[in-house]
């Protein structure tokens, strides 16, 4: 049969086809010759003139190339063997994409895991980064907003960013003699009660400025004018709205101007609307109703300014602070300032991105901690990842080895593995936006149930119409990620030796250093899970001390809040009902006590004042106040240690209060206080002094903050004081949800014109003062398990490699007589070897993990070590759970099947 | 013109449509194609390899044909051509037009022998 091919071949060399195409018509036009060959020998013409015959189909040298160029020209320009260089680098980018499909494609399972690992990583930094920029990252729409500053004050010794309110006297001093502000501006954040005539009652974020407020900020109106000096040195009734509210309480209607509203029940008119887009000075509360700033007593205690000042072109934060602290220092040491604030300091904080708020200070700690925490997280994946990867690698060794034999460069292997990765974190990437809509949407539910907030922050919907930050964040990410996962196999591809990995029969090879290399990236995923797993554990632990420890028993307890403002009833009254509500409640099957006061534990800041027992006038306690009726300690479960009471025949005689363990060492030492007497100066909203005596001494509850120390507390007595107590507090025998309804109904039986405005159970109440110690709690023991997971996915696929790389191995021992228990050790031994190289790098980590978390969150226990050595047995169990079925599989070898793998 | 570059005129223009027609029926390979063409014309029309496989791949490139190897147990994989839908319709206009411009030649050939 006489060879085509070459007859062919050369012919078509002009048209330098891809070495595929040229082959498959080569091959296609050789059997047709081939066909007419045997036709003509078959016709009887000698093998010689077949031949010709045959061959005279192609027609001369050209004319098949020429015929073919039009149609094969602009196809096949690139080269199609993997690996080998070339100079058309998109086209060569794109073949890496398209192998990289098909790599992910043919393996499901690796793909599925990897994607997932990497979606959960990367899911979680941008659900959370997602809320941090929401919350924190975004500069207020307002003119320069990088000089705005905001002046605050706080004690010394507390982490908490600080007060923003200052007496009339501080605002003056400082805003007359700085040298630093171009402005100093009033405005706070308050909440409103807005309603009026046809427009439904909304509690509302809000504002008091001074005249200069909107001036300074560049803030112009949409319509109408907006507060200026003038209204404030009147007083005049007046409000302006933001344009969110003109818009959906009034759909844009100009006719807004003029209208009268109510705010908090004082009646005002709306002269503007700002500007579409201002929505005050805070990124997590949302203004929508100014009032101008009025002068009204500005003596009295309660009386306070929130400043916000413009800095000067090149003055720094830290020189506005040296010059304004000193102008402070000199409103404190007035002999009319408030005693309190003598010890305080002055701060000044950037408000480029909003002023701080309640909300605020609960939130920004915890999102730094949990971003450190995701990216802890994420680095996790990513060593899970490049694990799997070498390892995977490490069996396409030969392939490798072939491309470089074929002549593929090494730097195009490198790209090669790195695509592959790229494209596995891309495609996680794109799940973990998917699961970060949820995670963060479940996030922002959970923050909204806080005691501080109210409505949602102004950018928490980021994630529906993503911001140049967060595509900017994701994309980083992802990259990051690839680059990440896919370095170490990438290095170790294109260091491939043919020589030695196309050996007959080489062990699908790793070198040495491969091998060290993956085992020390499980290492290092052992180290990671492990302070994630410990800060878990410390952060669990923190959260059932705040929620034991109380000074009162939570359980079982339902908490009333009364609204007494509507009912016009006078103090008589109030004793007089209050005490036949708790009678006719005691008698409720399933209640066991009943009783009012003015506060409820972790309601909120209530009364405080300076404490000056008898014989030491000279020294003053800070206390906090409650004004309680008889029967509260024991509806709270609060113990007595000494003294007794309050009861009904208090209410004629003279003062009498009970205290607290704190205030009674505070102020009375070692001495016994029953019988003794205590001077009340500078009580809240009040003037005047006033002395108790004190009847009774109760173990420290927790009053406001569940991560202070109990404070000194007086409780006075609330009828004797003539106050009404908005907070009936109850003592169930059984769930106090059962008795809720019965409550009600009494409640409407006895006080038939006071509204219930909640009932909640004290759980829920303290629950909702540590939003951010429960999500911590929560998300970093999710995260912890989560960790613990892909350690031992991580772990588990590097032993199951082995034992399938060892097989041969394993088979000759067992041939010579190694027992099944012997095999068994070896994949044990490794696993714990691995296991414990991570706890020794992961030790030092977790202990400075938990310094810097404490740094961050004041009261964390970190001295107890139990959360590492929890974790350290969690991550040896690990260990032992991933090594289980590799050596289960090893056990089984049989020697014989295992000698015939060769 | 001379009669060779005539033949040459003729089968450019129907080229397409022969292979198209052919392959109609059922998919056929390179060799049966060009075999069948010549001996339904009885000799007269004949393609070789230099023009028949450009045309076949041109024809697969516009989407006319399908190419596919096929092995069958005992042969040499052969590449079969198949007739996609859209050849379909391209060989049905191309057939009414060849009908009327051959319908149009007889009515003038037969006038004037007429």
């Amino acid at each position: 049969m006489p060879e085509w091919r070459p007859e062919i071949l050369r012919r078509l060399a002009p048209l330098r086809l891809s070495p595929a195409r040229e082959g498959e018509i080569a091959e296609e036009i050789a059997q047709h010759l081939d066909d007419r060959y045997q036709e003509l020998l078959a016709a009887g013409l000698s093998a010689d003139s077949a031949f010709r015959a045959a061959l005279d189909e192609l027609k001369g040298e050209d004319l098949l190339a020429r015929n073919l160029r039009s149609v094969e020209s602009d196809l096949y320009r690139e080269p199609v063997v993997l690996g080998k260089g070339g100079n058309n680098l998109f086209a060569g980018i794109l073949q890496d994409i398209r192998y990289s499909f098909r790599m992910m494609r043919k393996s499901p399972g690796f793909t599925t895991v990897a994607v997932l690992t990497l979606a959960l990583g990367i899911g979680a930094n941008i659900a959370i980064f997602t809320m941090m920029n929401g919350l924190m990252l975004h500069t207020l729409p307002v003119r320069d907003p990088g000089q705005l500053v905001e002046i605050l004050h706080h004690y010394p010794d507390d982490p908490e960013p600080g007060f923003n309110g200052f007496s009339w006297d501080a605002y003056q001093i400082m805003r007359d003699g700085n040298h630093v502000l171009s402005d100093l501006i009033i405005g706070s954040l308050n909440v409103y009660v807005v309603g009026g005539h046809e427009l439904e009652s909304q509690t509302v974020f809000g504002g008091n400025v001074g005249g200069t407020y909107f001036e300074t900020l560049g803030v112009r109106p949409a319509i109408g004018r907006l507060i200026d000096p003038q209204d404030t040195t009147n007083s005049s009734a007046v409000a302006v709205v933001s344009w969110s509210f003109w818009k959906s309480r009034f759909n844009l209607n100009p006719a807004i101007l003029g209208q009268k509203i109510t705010a908090n029940g004082t009646p005002v008119t709306i002269i503007g609307v700002t500007q579409r887009g201002f929505y005050g000075l805070s990124n997590q509360a949302q203004q929508v109703i100014w009032l101008p700033f009025s002068l009204g007593d500005r003596s009295s205690p309660g009386f306070s300014v929130g400043l916000l000042g413009r800095l000067k072109p090149g003055v720094s934060t830290r020189q506005a602070r040296a010059d304004l602290a000193t102008l402070f220092q000199a409103a404190l040491d007035r002999p009319d300032a408030n005693p309190f604030m003598r010890r305080m300091e002055l701060r000044i904080e950037p408000a480029g991105n909003g002023v701080s708020t309640p909300a605020s200070q609960m939130l920004s700690t915890p999102l730094k901690v949990l971003m450190a925490t995701v990216g802890l997280l994420l680095l996790l994946a990513c060593a899970n990842l490049a694990g799997l990867l070498l390892a995977r690698g490490a069996s396409r060794q030969h392939e490798m080895a072939v491309r470089v034999c074929l002549g593929a460069a090494r730097a195009r292997l490198l790209r090669q593995t790195l695509t592959e990765s790229l494209l596995l974190s891309l495609v996680g990437s794109a799940v973990g936006i998917f699961l970060a809509y949820f995670a963060a949407g479940a996030l922002i539910r959970v923050f909204a149930a806080g005691r501080f907030m109210m409505g949602l922050p102004v950018h928490f919907e980021v994630l529906k119409n993503a911001d140049a930050h967060a595509l900017l964040f994701t994309g980083a990410i992802a990259l990051l990620t690839g680059l990440l996962c896919g370095a170490a196999p990438a290095m170790s591809a294109s260091n491939t030796t043919p020589a030695s990995a196309l050996q007959p029969g080489s062990k699908i090879g790793e070198t040495k250093r491969q091998r060290l290399l993956g085992k020390g990236l499980v290492a290092s995923q052992v180290a990671l899970a492990l302070v994630l797993v410990s800060l878990a554990g410390l952060f669990v632990g923190y959260l059932s001390d705040l929620r034991s420890n109380l000074g009162f028993e939570r359980n079982n307890l339902l908490l009333v809040t009364l609204d007494f403002a509507q009912s016009g009833y006078n103090a008589a009254q109030f004793s007089r009902l209050s005490q036949e509500l708790v009678t006719r409640l005691n008698a409720i099957p399933g209640v066991s006590s009943a009783t009012f006061s003015e506060m409820s534990p972790m309601e909120g800041p209530g009364a405080s004042s300076v404490a000056s027992a008898e014989g030491h006038p000279e020294k003053g306690t800070p206390v906090s106040i409650n004004y309680i009726a008889p029967d509260y300690f024991e509806t709270y479960g609060t113990p007595f240690l000494a003294g007794r009471d309050f009861s009904a025949h208090d209410e004629a005689s003279s003062r009498v209060a009970i205290i607290n363990e704190a205030a009674a060492r505070d102020c009375f030492g070692n001495e016994n206080p029953i019988g003794r007497h205590i001077t009340l100066s500078h009580i809240t909203l009040t003037k005047g002094d006033k002395t108790y005596e004190v009847v009774g001494v109760v173990g420290d509850a927790k009053y406001n903050d569940l991560q202070q120390p109990a404070p000194p507390t007086i409780y006075a007595d609330l009828f004797q004081e003539g106050f009404i107590g908005s907070q009936l507090a109850i003592r169930t025998r059984i769930d106090p949800s059962g008795v809720a309804s019965v409550v009600r109904l009494t409640e409407a039986a006895v006080l038939k014109t006071i509204p219930i405005v909640r009932i909640i159970g004290m759980n829920e109440q303290i629950d909702s003062t540590i939003v951010p110690q429960r999500l911590f709690a929560t998300l970093s023991a999710g995260f912890g398990a989560l960790g613990a997971l892909l350690a031992v996915i991580g772990l588990y696929g590097l032993l199951a490699y082995t034992v399938a790389r060892r097989t041969h191995e394993i088979g000759v021992r067992m041939a010579l007589g190694a027992a099944a228990t012997d095999v068994m050790r070896i994949v044990v031994r490794d696993a714990l070897w691995m296991v414990c190289a991570g706890l020794a790098i992961g030790a030092p980590l977790a202990f400075w993990g938990k310094r810097v978390a404490a740094s961050l969150i004041p009261g964390l226990p970190v001295a107890s070590p139990l959360p590492i050595v929890v974790a350290a047995t969690i991550m040896i169990a690990v260990g032992l759970i991933a090594a289980y079925l590799p050596a289960r599989r090893a056990m089984r070898v049989d020697p014989m099947v295992a000698l015939r793998y060769e | 013109m001379d009669e060779a570059t005539s033949q040459v005129e003729w089968k450019k223009g129907s080229a397409e449509l022969l292979i198209l027609f052919l392959v109609e029926a059922r998919p056929r390979h390179g060799y049966e194609i060009s075999k069948l063409i010549e001996q339904r014309s009885g000799g007269t029309v004949r393609f070789h390899v230099a023009s028949l496989y450009p045309l076949l791949y041109r024809l697969e490139r516009r989407g006319w044909l399908h190419g596919r190897w096929v092995e069958k147990s005992g042969q040499r994989r052969r590449r079969y051509y198949r007739l996609t839908r859209q050849g379909r319709r391209v060989l049905a206009s191309q057939l009414r037009g060849w009908h009327e411009f051959v319908a149009g030649i007889n009515r003038i050939t037969e006038a004037e022998n007429a």
